[in-house]
């Protein structure tokens, strides 16, 4: 039975990453170069989930449960703006001279992203507070 | 065998079905909340009603077979459960179907799953307090004889 509370936490485990994903584009939505310091705007991550859990301890959790396959970046062109004093606009000559390039981001997706990962999550505490309250009460068979 | 009568004696076969069907089908509940926000992923259940009539069928055999009051219970296999040889139960869950398709082809029903969670937790609680009751009483028969 102790399977069981390997599934509710790997629903909880896939949900932080979810979170974790919708934090970093949040914190990242205006960074317009990359972790080199090039002109190369952030683009929106997100996760792909899949079921089956790979990293459970026994075989049932391995079968049931979910797990991240992928964080992939979205391919959508990024968001332009008109500011040809920024340093990091576009230079004389390009086709989008004058426009700095900002993330793909999109604030209301986010948050909506956000408030359903966080309700997906806290339904996964809900099975793991009834798969431990199933085991307490089975242990109280041999008391 | 002597011990066979005890643990086969009146209603403890049909609790141990009961909490063996309804730990199982725990798993496949959590399955589905853990894969809430999955594309593609149809939610698989097995369905109680089924369950109760297979367990009431086996019970009326047993009835006439052994009397009321001892014997084994078996279970006749259904396409969502079938009884092993040690007497657990294979639960082979079937897709549901039943909700409105989500964008990412998923038809989760979150209030739907979270009161099957919350029945089968109530299901499992009966079940296994009604099966301590018979255990105590076992324990007080054994503790007087001693």
């Amino acid at each position: 039975m102790y399977g069981g509370l390997d599934i509710a936490v790997s629903g909880m485990v896939a949900q932080r990453v979810r979170l974790n994903t919708i934090a970093a584009n949040i914190a990242n939505s205006s960074a317009t170069r990359d972790a080199d310091g090039n002109v190369n705007p952030y683009r929106r991550k997100f996760t792909v989930f899949m079921p089956g859990d790979p990293n459970a301890k026994n075989e049932m959790g391995r079968e049931l449960g979910v797990h991240v396959k992928d964080i992939l970046e979205d391919q959508a062109p990024p968001r332009k703006v008109w500011d040809p004093d920024h340093p990091d606009a576009q230079p004389e000559g390009s086709a989008d001279a004058g426009y700095v390039y900002y993330p793909n981001f999109n604030s209301t997706m986010e948050q909506i992203n956000a408030l359903e990962a966080q309700r997906a999550y806290e339904a996964n505490v809900a099975s793991a507070d009834a798969m431990k309250s199933l085991v307490a009460q089975a242990l109280r068979l041999i008391s | 065998m002597f011990i066979d009568g005890l643990t086969n004696a009146d209603s403890t076969p049909t609790l141990r079905a009961a909490i063996g069907f309804a730990a199982g089908r725990q798993k496949l509940i959590a399955h589905n909340i853990a894969n809430l926000s999955t594309p593609n992923f149809r939610p698989a259940d097995v369905s109680v009603n089924e369950f109760r009539s297979q367990l009431r069928d086996a019970i009326d055999a047993r009835r006439k077979q052994w009397g009321s009051h001892r014997g084994e219970l078996k279970l006749s296999k259904t396409r969502q459960v079938e009884q092993k040889a040690d007497g657990s139960l294979l639960l082979s869950p079937q897709e549901s179907g039943r909700g409105v398709l989500f964008h990412d082809r998923n038809d989760r029903d979150l209030e739907r799953t979270m009161q099957d969670l919350a029945e089968n937790v109530a299901f499992f609680r009966v079940a296994s307090d009604l099966l301590k009751t018979r255990n105590d009483m076992l324990n007080a028969a054994i503790r007087e004889r001693v």
